[in-house]
């Protein structure tokens, strides 16, 4: 016996988990399976989510799938209390608050993990699962992808799943069963989702969006030094454009944002012409290009248009104008994704021609800040060859010394100033001579004005991802960026970007540093270099189709919708009205449905109370109990010989119904002989009666 | 007989007004039902509400779709829109659950005072497979019910039991079938109040009071009594006195198993015993409890195989015995008056 127990042992080893999930107890089973639900659910989290919080949800999970499989008792209360706290002060201590969408994930998915240690009653199977369906809305805050849109339908079809098996009770319903009824209920109620997704009006935020939705906020209107550095690694979309006529070159696509031109000596802010209207007009150098373009909620009153933009279709509810800037302004932060069709001319002049009062603001150097970098300004302005020179040659002799003056672009140059906020351009300019674009942008404004050359700081997007998806270009955050314009008598503003001068790279293509192929393309790409191109490039077509029709999808669509389907001017009211005339009409052919369903009969049920009504009139009880041939023997009683042909009938019926081989469905010729035989009962014995 | 035993009908919270309202209602409702043995749940008499969960179901929904609003996120959006299409089809499927349900009383065996009695239900399907249909006596509150699937185009047939008080013929009471199937967000249920009766037999007297001396039939076989050395030829009703070995082990334990008493050979079955059963010889206890002797008397006759007649006033069975006898006596304890 002792020998043969390892022996034993070591067979059943290989059938393994298959064999041994089957025999799973049913309770067991469901456990297992909704932990493994939840586990699927919380596996795209770990990503964003501190370590400990990914460590500590899969020790609970485990823990509770050990109770399930060896049928143990759940722990105490107090054991979830002290797990709970330590998972809070954890929190706490991860990212020094509880609120916020980070640490409130944390929490929701430590929470879910000991809801299920705390699985006694049927309420608390349900709390599991609707933190389950929140858990996953919360991964959609980190990201709307098609991959992450697919594993959350696993998810929620497994929570349907589960659900579904918790209505079960009976015997042991097999996974299979359970998750087809599951996605059965979810495929019925998929018309539904489509018709509220389609026209459930698309409002803004119901209160102040906490600061942290998405960190998605890639410009600003204020500047300090260091600010851009965390943007510049977000690789979220600022948005997308597509050109109608041909696209222009990369380095002309400039889209512009807030324009600073007030500088207080370590902050730039919104000048005064940020707000004036546009007294100058644009004069067009290059031929008008029409694109359309999608823009992500910047959550920035303004819209980084391209350079430069001069008429634009209004987005509905978000009226738009131009400021003296060249900047599009809106009334609000904008809160929406919006679809818009513009005209630009990328070549272009604009501003006064000649020195007004307009330009004192972009001339003005707050006395005491960053000495010697105007001692700098002085002396270039001083050297023999630029003694008379205009604000071209200026700036061209400033671009040169960022060519030559040994500076580097770098994302990381670390925080400017720090020894006195008071020359933090200085340390830059004359020190350590390394930084980025906005670095290069502040430096090169308040070298001009120290020469007496209107400057100001133009802050937007430039570039986009090299080759158009579906025809669509994609400018990400990372693509921010920050330039100048200075002023030229005659001329107005010029831009000139210094970035470009450092880092020629960064403005003529953009360079996005691509990661190394996966095992799985570079095996494809080792077999095959064609089909791997052409799958990405499906690829990118689908997710670009999915960001245009699902993630896209907004008032601007539902609008365009209604309009296709005839109304002339809709408002959000008729999409309010148009949803709800389609959801009652869908319930009232509910209704209807089921009132005609009530009115639907088996059959032969149908045909007995036909047949029945007949020998009533025969003056027979027929009560609902008694079979066709007891009635046939009741006839055979009343009448006799002359109730011969009716009994037969009866016994007829019996055997289509009962008999070895019965009828599928109730036949018609036989009710009107019966009918007949009736008739002819009733007159002939209405005959001997009278 | 103390009232806690009476489970039926259950008498809780007699005094809170809400229940006495509720309990006027229910039995004002369940006064317009049809008695019948038979019932097709149709869209007219299967009622269906949100439960618990599904209102927690629906507040869910309101937080998600706040969410997606607040942050703007259209796979939110599908997410909620999603789940509340699932919620209202599950609504229409609940219902379908018990609609177009065929339910069929079997009629009920009689069964003892205080003991359940088993109503069997069979639930026939006309299409599809159904799922998790719950069956309990109405008025018991938040029992367990006993739930069952039903096949596709088949049959199935559940159970459930009551407990009857007092003797007599018992309408059985109204039941409620019900459904959570497949969501859990709505509960389908439906009251049916069957047609059929069943009989109660008085109250089994615990413990079992000796049975009374028999008697030689009039002008049979001489007794010739002897408790050794007889032919044994049947078995009787222990009496005090038999001597250990008489008594036949095997089957008193079965009986003892079933609620009966101990058994001993009967060696003298030559004789032709005769056993009355009569009211007179209860005298000194209250009538239902006379009736409750003379029901076991008559159980405790039958197993010992003793002709035994029953003599209730106004009321005269003549000695005879077998499941007619038995059940001939019974019924007349169960419906004296």
């Amino acid at each position: 016996m002792a020998l043969s127990t390892p022996g034993t042992r070591a067979d059943l080893a290989p059938q393994g988990l298959a064999a041994r999930w089957r025999h799973l107890p049913r309770e067991a089973r469901d456990t297992l399976f909704l932990l493994a639900v939840i586990a699927w659910t919380v596996l795209p989290h770990l990503a964003h989510l501190p370590v400990w919080c990914g460590l500590l949800t899969a020790g609970v999970l485990l823990w509770r799938a050990r109770l399930a499989v060896r049928n143990g008792p759940l722990p105490s209360r107090w054991w979830l209390v002290a797990v709970l706290a330590v998972a809070a002060a954890l929190t706490l201590w991860s990212f020094k608050t509880v609120l916020g969408k980070e640490p409130g994930v944390t929490l929701v998915a430590v929470l879910m993990a000991l809801k299920t240690l705390e699985l006694r009653a049927r309420r608390d199977a349900f709390v599991v699962f609707f933190l389950g369906f929140f858990l996953v809305l919360t991964n959609f805050l980190f990201s709307q992808t098609l991959l992450v849109a697919a594993a959350m339908l696993v998810s929620v079809w497994g929570l349907l799943t589960a659900l579904v098996l918790a209505h079960m009770p009976v015997g042991q319903p097999s996974l299979r069963q359970a998750g087809g009824l599951a996605l059965r209920t979810a495929l019925l109620g998929a018309p539904v989702m489509v018709l509220l997704f389609m026209l459930f009006p698309r409002i803004g935020p119901l209160w102040g969006v906490p600061q942290d939705a998405g960190g998605r906020t890639g410009l600003s209107s204020t500047m300090r030094m260091g600010t851009m550095a965390e943007i510049a690694l977000d690789d979220a979309i600022a948005m997308r454009v597509k050109f109608i006529d041909p696209a222009p070159p990369p380095d002309s696509l400039y889209f512009r944002g807030p324009v600073l031109s007030r500088f207080d000596g370590t902050t730039w802010g919104l000048g005064y012409t940020a707000y004036a209207p546009p007294r100058s007009e644009i004069r067009p150098a290059s031929p008008a290009l029409r694109y359309e373009v999608t823009l992500e909620p910047l959550r920035l009153p303004v819209l980084p248009l391209l350079e430069a933009t001069v008429a634009l279709t209004p987005a509905e509810g978000w009226p738009a104008r131009r400021s003296e800037d060249l900047v599009w302004a809106t009334d609000k932060p904008v809160t929406e994704r919006l679809r818009l069709t513009a005209t630009a001319h990328t070549r272009y002049a604009h501003g006064p021609t000649r020195r007004d009062i307009s330009l004192r603001e972009a001339v003005y150097l707050p006395p005491g800040y960053n000495p010697r970098t105007l001692e700098w300004a002085r002396q270039l302005g001083e050297h023999p060859r630029l003694a008379n020179a205009d604000a071209p040659a200026l700036a061209a002799a400033v671009l040169q010394h960022i060519r030559s003056g040994g500076y580097t672009y770098t994302l990381s140059p670390g925080v400017y100033g720090e020894a006195n906020p008071r020359d933090s351009i200085d340390e830059f300019w004359l020190d350590r001579r390394e930084g980025f674009c906005e670095h290069y942008a502040a430096a090169f404004v308040v070298i001009m004005r120290a020469l007496g050359v209107p400057a100001r700081v133009i802050t937007g997007y430039q570039g986009a991802d090299p080759l158009p998806v579906d025809g669509y270009y994609v400018v990400r955050q990372s693509s921010a960026h920050a330039w100048a314009e200075y002023w030229v008598e005659g001329r107005g503003w010029v831009r000139a970007d210094p970035t470009a001068a450092v880092a020629p790279d960064r403005i003529s293509r953009s360079t996005r540093l691509t990661p190394a192929p996966g095992f799985v393309a570079g095996a494809i790409a080792n077999v095959n270099p064609e089909l791997l191109a052409s799958l990405r490039r499906a690829w990118e077509a689908l997710d670009n189709r999915w960001n245009q029709w699902v993630l896209n999808y907004s008032r601007g669509q539902q609008l365009d919708l209604l309009k296709s389907m005839g109304y002339q001017s809709p408002s959000w009211q008729d999409v309010a009205l148009l949803l709800i005339s389609l959801l009652s009409a869908l319930a009232l052919a509910g209704a209807a449905w089921a009132w005609w369903d009530r009115h639907r009969q088996d059959p032969w049920q149908r045909q007995a109370r036909e047949w029945r009504l007949q020998l009533r009139r025969l003056g027979l009880q027929a009560q609902v109990h008694e079979s066709p041939a007891a009635l046939a023997a009741q006839v055979e009683a009343r009448y006799g010989a002359a109730g011969q042909a009716l009994a037969a009938q009866l016994r007829l019926l019996q055997s289509q119904r009962y008999g070895r081989t019965p009828l599928e469905r109730p036949s018609s010729p036989w009710l009107r002989a019966l009918r007949g035989e009736v008739r002819a009962l009733r007159r002939a014995h209405g005959r001997a009666t009278r | 007989m103390s009232s806690s035993t009476r489970a039926w009908p259950a008498a809780a919270s007699a005094l809170n007004p809400a229940a006495v309202l509720r309990r006027r209602f229910r039995a004002w409702w369940q006064a317009r039902l049809p008695r019948t043995d038979t019932l097709l749940l149709t869209q007219r008499n299967v009622y269906i509400l949100p439960t618990r969960a599904g209102l927690m179901f629906g507040l869910t929904l309101m937080v998600l779709l706040v969410a997606s609003i607040n942050y703007q996120l259209n796979l939110g959006y599908v997410l909620t829109f999603l789940l509340a299409g699932s919620g209202i089809v599950s609504m229409h499927l609940t219902h379908n659950t018990l609609r177009g349900l065929t339910l069929h009383l079997r009629p009920p065996v009689a069964v003892f005072a205080g003991t359940p009695a088993l109503l069997d239900v069979t639930l026939t399907s006309g299409g599809r497979a159904r799922f998790g249909i719950g069956m309990r006596v109405e008025s018991a509150g938040h029992a367990a019910p006993a739930w069952t699937d039903v096949p596709e185009g088949g049959q199935a047939s559940t159970q459930v039991s009551f407990v009857p008080g007092t003797r007599g013929r018992h309408e059985v009471p109204a039941l409620q079938v019900e459904t959570r199937f497949p969501l859990g967000l709505f509960r389908a249920w439906a009251v049916w109040r069957p047609a059929a009766q069943v009989l109660v037999y008085p109250r089994l007297e615990q413990p079992a009071a000796p049975l009374p001396p028999a008697h030689p039939m009039p002008g049979g076989p001489t007794a010739r009594r002897s408790t050794e050395g007889g032919e044994v030829e049947g078995i009787r009703a222990y009496r005090r006195g038999d001597p250990m070995k008489l008594v036949v082990w095997k089957k008193a334990a079965r009986n003892l198993e079933a609620g009966g008493e101990l058994v001993s050979r009967d060696t003298s079955a030559s004789v032709q015993q005769q056993l009355w059963l009569d009211w007179q010889l209860c005298a000194g206890l209250a009538p239902e409890d006379r009736l409750s002797r003379l029901a076991t008397w008559v159980l405790a006759a039958e197993r010992a195989g003793v002709e035994h007649g029953l003599r209730l006033p106004g009321v005269e069975i003549a000695p005879a015995h077998g499941d007619v006898q038995r059940r001939h006596c019974l019924e007349s304890l169960a419906l004296w008056h």
